[in-house]
């Protein structure tokens, strides 16, 4: 019997083996997830999104891999089965995708990169500090404050004076969104001549959905915050279960996610998807912007909020197109990560911040 | 005071799960099989129940789905934690060993499968639990405001078994014949107990609470369950050793788990903490610093059942 069982076994492997050989499929435009998955409703699917699309439309092939853990060495792993696998370009959405790419660049000359969130370097941030951009590369970002900006207009517009700010993992990005938002706060309070707004303000370390993140925001809404912006993948489910409980709003981040939720009233999202289009487009008309780096806003569409505000009572499309505008021509000067090393510093005489830890 | 019926009701949603996984462990390790699959049971236990109430919400009365989707919970957990009863009753394998591979398996099926199922990692499901007021005992002055209100069903639920473990564990004779093959298998065989089905008996509870435990402590804090637990079945071992493996002293543990762990998060709104600007850590660290000031005191008189983690062996004497 053992002996049947075994020589099954070896046939089985021989076989299984001798099936997925002949072939080698190839994948032209591959993606690496960051932490979280091409479904995460967030940042990964919305640049998956980008790739998909544009890759069934003109017919290229595509595939994206999934890094065995959250670190440089995984990442390059994982970039190193994407170009054996026939990748000409790849797509990395993430920060910490930054030391991976700084290496990648100049092992794989002939591949193209485009880092979202990101410019290449080593995260080092002492002497040591080493920044380089190779010309296979382009590093895109978002002017995440304009998003946030406009989600903090919005919601003071709304008539809010008591909103919650609750980030993931400080990261640039993040931070940026942040900002944005108390910044757009001031600005509307300013014009509705409110002598305060109260902004609660804390960075949950992860982007997890954990009961420490709904107690948080319960706890936020339960001392009377009526609006929680939050701009960390799924802390935002942990929010939008105790605004749920609470009877209180939710602003979603990175793409629309009112379908997640009845609570969320609007999303400060950026067009990760439309600029992943255009680089991938680009790339295949031979004009890839390789060697720089570009800060997506208002101007080209790269951020915004999403073109429905019927969860909203007094904030409308009109006043939504006027302020857009002001971003368009640049004529509001917003602060970000690199303005100011904490949200108190900021400068804001309306809105008060209370930082917590 | 408003502060304060805040703070315990979200207590709950901590201890309550906590509690009810602890359990289970307890009677696993109590029968003699150390159960550290605790966590990808709570897994697999989240995963059918979440997936239940997915399909069947709005079907029937929100209270009747719960309910339901508990059993599910419950009786998902039992199978699942059959693989380990198996393991490492039958075939005498390394406890642990048997333990961890089901941690792994779990996470793992369950995103596998929820991307086979609904096309995405994440499991959307409509929260639609929550008990605003018990009727009635939500009337009483003070009582009401702490117990009976902003609540879940599986809150009463979790201290009923509370209860029931205490009394099944230490007043039947099933408990009693439970607690010799934890304690001393070769004797209890003499004595003429079926030491195997009693090992099975230990690990199919602490299936059934651990699968029931996933679900209770998912069900309040998200929207959707993307196939993990957040390490709460090992924390539900750190309260079962904390309660030195006795039904009332895991409730106390599971409690000041629970409290310190809503402190550290709701700190900023309570007004004679928020002076002290403490960092949140804190009090996060609390519990574990008390795990170990606890397990100092009391590893030499330690409570955990003898022959627990060590196969039976009727040749050993």
């Amino acid at each position: 019997m053992k002996k049947i069982l075994a020589v099954l076994s070896i046939l089985l492997v021989v076989m299984s083996l001798s099936a997925c050989a002949p072939k080698k499929a190839t994948y032209e435009i591959a993606m690496i997830t960051d932490k979280g998955d091409i479904d995460d409703k967030s940042f990964n699917q919305g640049a998956w999104e980008g790739v998909k699309k544009y890759a069934e439309d003109n017919k290229k092939t595509y595939k994206y891999y999934k890094p065995t853990e959250i670190s440089t060495a995984a990442y390059v792993a994982a970039i190193d089965l994407a170009v054996s696998g026939g990748a000409k370009i790849v797509v990395t959405p993430g920060f910490l995708f930054e030391p991976a790419i700084l290496v990648v660049q100049e092992k794989y000359p002939n591949v193209k990169f485009v880092l979202l969130d990101g410019f290449p370097n080593n995260q080092i941030y002492t002497a040591d500090y080493k920044e380089k951009i190779t010309s296979n590369t382009y590093s895109i970002f978002y002017r995440e404050e304009q998003s946030g900006f406009l989600a903090g207009y919005a919601a003071v517009k709304e008539g809010f004076t008591s909103l919650g700010f609750m980030g993931g993992m400080a990261v640039p990005a993040v931070v940026r969104f942040g900002y944005g938002f108390l910044q757009g706060a001031e600005y509307a309070a300013i014009e509705l001549g409110l002598t305060s707004v109260n902004v609660k303000y804390f960075y949950t370390g992860d982007f997890a959905d954990t009961p420490a993140n709904q107690q948080k925001a319960a706890a936020w809404y339960a001392a009377g915050v009526e609006v929680i912006f939050a701009a960390g993948g799924k802390v935002g489910n942990s929010v939008m279960s105790a605004a749920a409980a609470a009877g209180k709003k939710v602003i979603g981040v990175d793409v629309d996610q009112s379908a997640e939720s009845p609570t969320v009233i609007s999303s400060a999202t950026k067009g990760l998807g439309a600029s992943v289009i255009l680089a991938l487009d680009s790339f295949y008309k031979n004009k890839f912007p390789g060697g720089t780096k570009v800060s997506l806003g208002a101007d080209v569409n790269g951020i915004g909020l999403p073109q429905n505000f019927a969860k909203f009572t007094k904030f409308n499309k009109a006043a939504y197109d006027a302020i857009f505008a002001k971003l368009v021509s640049n004529s509001i000067d917003l602060k970000d990560n690199a303005d100011a090393a904490t949200a108190d510093l900021l400068g804001l005489t309306k809105v008060i911040v209370t930082l917590e830890n | 005071m408003n502060i304060i019926y805040f703070v315990v009701q979200n207590s709950f949603l901590f201890i309550v799960p906590l509690m009810i996984v602890a359990l289970g462990g307890m009677f696993s390790e109590r029968s003699g099989v150390i159960n550290i699959a605790l966590e990808g049971i709570m897994i697999i236990g989240a995963f059918f129940g979440i997936f239940f109430i997915r399909l069947f919400s709005g079907t029937m009365p929100d209270q009747v789905l719960i309910i339901v989707a508990m059993l599910v919970s419950i009786t998902m957990g039992v199978i699942y934690s059959l693989f380990h009863a198996y393991a490492s009753i039958n075939m005498k394998a390394n406890q642990t060993i048997s333990g961890t591979a089901l941690n792994l398996f779990a996470a793992a099926f369950t995103i596998y499968t929820a991307k086979v199922l609904v096309g995405a990692k994440q499991i959307d499901f409509k929260n639609t639990f929550r008990i605003a007021k018990v009727p009635l005992l939500g009337d009483i002055p003070v009582i009401g405001d702490f117990f009976f209100k902003n609540t879940y069903l599986f809150t009463y639920i979790g201290l009923a078994l509370l209860l029931l473990s205490s009394y099944v564990l230490f007043k039947t004779r099933f408990g009693l014949r439970l607690r010799a093959c934890g304690e001393h298998p070769q004797a209890a065989d003499a004595a003429g107990i079926n030491v195997t089905r009693m090992r099975y008996a230990g690990v199919m509870i602490s299936g059934a609470l651990a699968g029931l435990g996933g679900l209770v402590l998912i069900v309040p804090i998200t929207t959707n369950f993307s196939g993990d637990v957040l390490g709460y079945g090992f924390l539900a071992l750190a309260v079962l050793i904390f309660g030195q493996w006795k039904p009332s002293n895991i409730f106390f543990a599971a409690v000041f788990f629970g409290v310190t762990s809503t402190i550290s998060n709701v700190a900023s709104i309570i007004p004679f903490l928020a002076v002290l600007k403490l960092p949140s850590a804190v009090y996060k660290i609390l519990p574990y610093l008390a795990t170990l000031v606890v397990l100092t005191f009391t590893s030499k008189k330690s409570a955990a059942p003898k022959a627990a983690g060590e196969p039976y062996d009727q040749g050993k004497r």
